[in-house]
């Protein structure tokens, strides 16, 4: 990142020294738990029973397998995957068409409409749940992957919408208006000149939806019973439920389902943070 | 704003034409908003109404819904456990308020540094985020565990044994014990935020302080507080309707209890409508929550922006 500007504590080794000790605390202390999570999974329920802190005396790596298989944790990814990649590929696409009208084409009762969707900024997902349920069940998708796409593309359009459409606000005229005189209609000028323009928040808001996507549990648990059909979190809660008192498999699960994650957030870090905050920072 | 439509300042033959084309035109823009709004219409309008509907009825979810007035509202009211899950929920935004936001600006102060190492501790600290808030409650609902746990066997060791607690299952604790869990979960999202803040500050002001002789202390008071502000605004807005909104985390750590210690309005639906089929009931419950985020997001926005932001 850039240079801070913050004051710097002037050549004072001690300062440095004190900085870097309450620095470095803060974070070892916050980052434990999910070390021990990862070490834990490979103690015998004994060991964990006896000795909560220490380091596996067996790095029993089968642990892992059994949670696996029990688990069906290849099952819940499958799951996750598709529910999540078709969630937020039709909300991206659905959400930068309009969020490029509601910025730059001009139409009858084009701002009665987007003030509408601004409704959907305020609404906590958890207000609508009774109903949806039961539309979903009168559409006859409940257990189904619909289910989830459905509200999932749904509901996170207000905000994609409103992000997209700060973005194309900011883009220049000229190459629309070049397009335009070139004869390009309204959706090859979206298309082939808008849309590439608008991929750097364009990679903001699939990250931001992705994340939340991913992790949702409430629209997850409630609308898919069937096992076979659960994404990650619905899943791993199910798993806890059945396994409570095993611990060694709990720890296995939740590590096979967070350090995937963890590492694609390391290895995108950049990206990631900048998605997530997105909203918040401007 | 929009396109200058050129057909319209066409004359002659060609106006025919050209008026065709711009009727063309104008449907077209209509279909790039038409997907959107039709899945918004359709899976969060028509569900708000309903739910508006639904909460003016008694229903358990079969049949035809009985239309009952106000009295699930009356009932609400009166329902003792809902009353104090608002007071729960309350305790439980306070809370946020220290171990998210203050905390979070507390980290972002301390990690503000080119220093080495200092922008992977920064990507560590924010680590949590991308977690599920199931893992978070599962993991640490082992943390807490009263044998098992990470806190009490760490304090065993320390030699505060007698410190060791059920944190969970104690109602004296419980909502403690989440609250401590969210400031882990997003503590860092405000860290980003702050530090985002502080970067926009320009050096000149700090220069200017130390040539008055201002200590580093009176720098963070007078200085970088007062700019912060306004992103401060935002944050305990975020952070106050994420509140209201939480539900994962004590679904997943404690589901309301012991006793109701730690129910908070979504859990308390969630179980009036899916453990219990008082559909009627549980809408209402939704709709006396949009409303409560409402008028504290409105109040609050209001008295926040009476007194102006420092300009710089």
């Amino acid at each position: 990142m850039s240079t801070s500007a913050l004051p710097r504590a002037r050549g004072f080794p001690l300062g440095t020294v004190l900085h870097y000790w309450v620095g470095v605390t803060v974070v070892v202390g916050m980052a434990f738990p999910l070390v021990w999570m990862l070490y834990s999974g490979f103690k015998t329920n004994q060991e964990i029973a006896n000795t909560p802190i220490a380091l596996p005396s067996v790095w029993n790596w089968h642990h892992f397998v059994e949670a696996w298989q029990l688990g069906n944790l290849g099952r819940l990814y499958l799951n996750s995957l598709l529910v999540t990649g078709v969630s937020v590929t039709a909300l991206v696409m659905i959400a930068s068409l309009a969020a490029y009208a509601f910025a730059r084409l001009r139409f009858r009762g084009r701002d009665e409409l987007f003030y509408l969707l601004l409704i959907g900024l305020l609404l906590p997902a958890q207000v609508v749940i009774i109903p949806l349920f039961f539309l979903l069940r009168d559409l006859q998708l409940l257990n189904t992957y619909w289910a989830l796409i459905l509200p999932y593309t749904s509901w996170p359009l207000a905000l994609t919408i409103y992000l997209l459409r700060s973005y194309y606000l900011t883009l220049e005229r000229e190459l629309e208006d070049a397009a335009r005189i070139d004869g390009a209609s309204l959706f090859q000028t979206y298309a082939f000149v808008m849309f590439p323009l608008v991929r750097p928040a364009l990679a903001t808001v699939v990250i931001l939806n992705l994340v939340n996507l991913w992790n949702e549990l409430l629209f997850a648990m409630l609308f898919i019973q069937d096992e076979r059909l659960r994404t990650l979190p619905a899943g791993l809660l199910a798993f806890s439920g059945y396994y409570l008192v095993d611990y060694r498999l709990v720890f296995a699960a939740l590590s096979i389902t967070t350090v995937p994650i963890l590492v694609l957030y390391f290895v995108f870090q950049r990206h990631v943070i900048a998605g997530l905050t997105t909203g918040a920072l401007d | 704003m929009g396109l200058p439509s050129r057909t319209e300042r066409t004359t002659g033959g060609r106006a025919v034409r050209a008026s065709r084309a711009a009727r063309l035109e104008t449907f077209q823009k209509y279909l790039f908003v038409v997907p959107a709004l039709a899945l918004f219409a359709t899976f969060v309008l028509l569900p708000l109404a309903s739910a508006l509907y639904y909460s003016f009825t008694v229903w358990e979810g079969l049949g035809t819904p009985a239309w009952v007035g106000l009295r699930n509202y009356v009932r609400a009211w009166n329902d003792s456990i809902h009353v104090r899950s608002y007071l729960n929920v309350a305790v439980y935004i306070a809370g946020t308020l220290v171990v998210e936001v203050a905390f979070g600006l507390l980290v972002a102060v301390l990690l503000a540094s080119d220093r080495r190492g200092f922008g992977f501790m920064r990507g560590l600290f924010f680590s949590p985020m991308v977690l599920s808030m199931v893992a978070a409650g599962l993991l640490w609902t082992y943390v807490y565990d009263y044998r098992r746990g990470l806190l009490n066997e760490g304090l065993r060791a320390a030699g505060l044994g007698e410190w060791a607690h059920p944190w969970l299952s104690d109602g004296g604790t419980a909502m403690l014990a989440v609250i401590i869990v969210s400031g882990w979960k997003y503590a860092g999202f405000y860290m980003i935020i702050f530090l985002a803040a502080l970067r926009r500050i320009p050096v000149s002001l700090y220069e200017a302080a130390m040539l008055d002789g201002a200590s580093p202390l009176q720098r963070l008071w007078h200085v970088t507080l007062p700019l912060l502000r306004e992103t401060g605004v935002v944050a305990v807005l975020l952070c106050v309707t994420g509140g209201f909104a939480a539900f994962d985390l004590f679904f997943t750590m404690t589901n309301g209890g012991p006793f109701n210690a730690t129910e908070i309005p979504t859990t308390w639906i969630v179980k009036q409508a899916f453990d219990r089929h008082n559909m009627g009931y549980g809408a209402a419950l939704t709709i006396v929550m949009t409303a409560v985020v409402g008028v504290v997001s409105l109040v609050y926005l209001l008295a926040t922006r009476r007194r102006h932001a420092v300009e710089y």
